[in-house]
């Protein structure tokens, strides 16, 4: 199932704008000189995180309504079709994440620094797929019904991950902690606070995921 | 199989849909399902099917493969009918010879090549049968499975449908166009106002299509209704 959604993404040409996106952020995020890695890691999630969930949602998107019921029957549950709808989604992000990692060195934009700066920019930006995946999913025509909503549910995501992410907002939990992460690898932190990041931005998800699939029981 | 006390509804303030529906099917058995337009009739196929969740109640013993054949195939995929009956089977882990053999007996040869969007209206029908059969269902739901299907395919759903019941498969069929008269034993649902009502027996009813000139058509049609026959549908 998995194998035959990433076939179809593939095989639409909208599935180039998200990418052609990313490289857009990226070249503005580079162009303006060269930067610490973990630093720049950090900036390059957070503005991947939209371009993700994007990704997601045009992946959902691409696979016809009834074509998703009979992907039901033939996998046997709702259950196990909505995750593999999920997980294909996740793997859209891989080529994205790549190149978030990748293109900073390839264009100059990092100095070189210490040791633990590649982890922990994997770390980052592997930290935005799973909230961007449920922000896609949320997005996406099942949930939203029109690209108008979609579009509103992912702008309005996007943009509340960074502002209520901001330092000082009373409620940090209500979004994805792509802000904090960002925080956590410029300013070297603790391997407990980076644990309770990813228990942060998976707990997030799986909050958000929860909703989603009760809104599919009644939208399969 | 049986459905408990079945209540859905699209929405929290909507009307329901289906009001305390109840039924049961053994092994083996065919039910056609009637109603006017917007009846239930795909809401109580899709819910016993498994696709929908019920607001209230229980589909039970549900057999463990379902196969189900929506009313319009979903052609807006960008792959081609071999290519698409390739990756359901993968999915629906059938063996390697399934594709061949519902490609014969739907006679898709010549289409296996052709992108699902280009296919006729019939063509793209008979993928999704296809899909449908690549493991012989315990349950095979068929939403309106004639529509658009030539006389020969037409003829050869009822084969299937009774070798599925054959192998102590259950089908669930929905009907507007009065095929299922030739689904002998077969139990006719009828869904009104939301309640099912469970009635034994065929219907009692022999469809017979007149070919006319187009600007007749309606003129015939009045004629028939003021006769007292049930006009099923008149094409162009």
């Amino acid at each position: 199932m998995i194998r035959m959604r990433l076939a179809a993404y593939l095989h639409t040409q909208i599935a180039v704008v998200p990418l052609l996106a990313a490289l857009a952020v990226l070249s503005v995020l580079y162009g303006g000189g060269q930067a610490r890695a973990a630093e720049a890691y950090g900036m390059s999630a957070i503005v991947l995180f939209p371009v993700f969930a994007w990704q997601v949602k045009i992946l959902l998107d691409v696979e016809p309504d009834v074509q998703r019921h009979i992907a039901i029957t033939a996998l046997g549950s709702r259950h196990r079709e909505l995750v593999n709808g999920l997980l294909a989604g996740a793997a859209t992000t891989c080529v994205t994440v790549l190149l978030g990692m990748v293109l900073p060195w390839a264009v100059g934009g990092v100095s070189a620094d210490e040791g633990l700066a590649l982890a922990e920019g994997l770390w980052v930006h592997l930290i935005a797929v799973p909230p961007a995946v449920a922000l896609g999913a949320m997005a996406s025509r099942a949930i939203s019904r029109t690209a108008g909503a979609g579009a509103m549910v992912l702008a309005t995501g996007a943009v509340l991950a960074i502002v209520l992410g901001l330092r000082g907002f009373p409620a940090p939990w209500l979004a994805p902690p792509l802000m904090s992460a960002a925080r956590y690898v410029n300013t070297d932190g603790s391997l407990p606070q980076a644990l309770g990041i990813t228990a942060w931005a998976l707990a997030w998800t799986a909050a958000v995921l929860f909703g989603y699939s009760r809104l599919r029981r009644a939208r399969p | 199989m049986r459905l408990d006390g079945l209540w859905i509804r699209y929405g929290r303030r909507a009307p329901w849909v289906l009001r305390s529906v109840s039924a049961t099917l053994a092994p083996g058995e065919v039910a056609v399902v009637h109603g006017r337009n917007g009846a239930g009739k795909s809401t109580l196929l899709s819910a016993v099917a498994g696709i929908r969740a019920c607001d209230k109640g229980t589909v039970a013993d549900r057999p463990a493969i379902v196969g189900w054949v929506p009313e319009r195939f979903p052609a807006a995929q960008p792959f081609t009918a071999l290519a698409y009956l390739r990756h359901m089977a993968a999915i629906r882990r059938a063996p390697s010879t399934a594709i061949d053999e519902w490609v014969e007996r739907l006679h898709l040869t010549p289409f296996l090549h052709t992108k699902l969007g280009e296919l006729s209206k019939g063509s793209a029908q008979k993928v999704g049968l296809a899909q449908a059969l690549l493991v012989r269902p315990g349950l095979l739901v068929l939403d309106e499975p004639w529509e658009g299907l030539d006389a020969q395919t037409r003829a050869a759903v009822s084969g299937i449908i009774a070798e599925v019941t054959d192998e102590g498969g259950i089908v669930l069929v929905s009907d507007h166009r009065g095929e299922t008269v030739k689904l002998p034993h077969a139990v006719v649902w009828t869904v009104h106002d939301g309640s099912l009502l469970v009635g034994e027996g065929t219907p009692h009813k022999a469809v017979i299509e007149i070919a006319v000139d187009p600007m007749q058509a309606d003129d015939v049609a009045k004629r028939l209704r003021a006769d007292g026959h049930d006009v099923v549908a008149v094409r162009r």
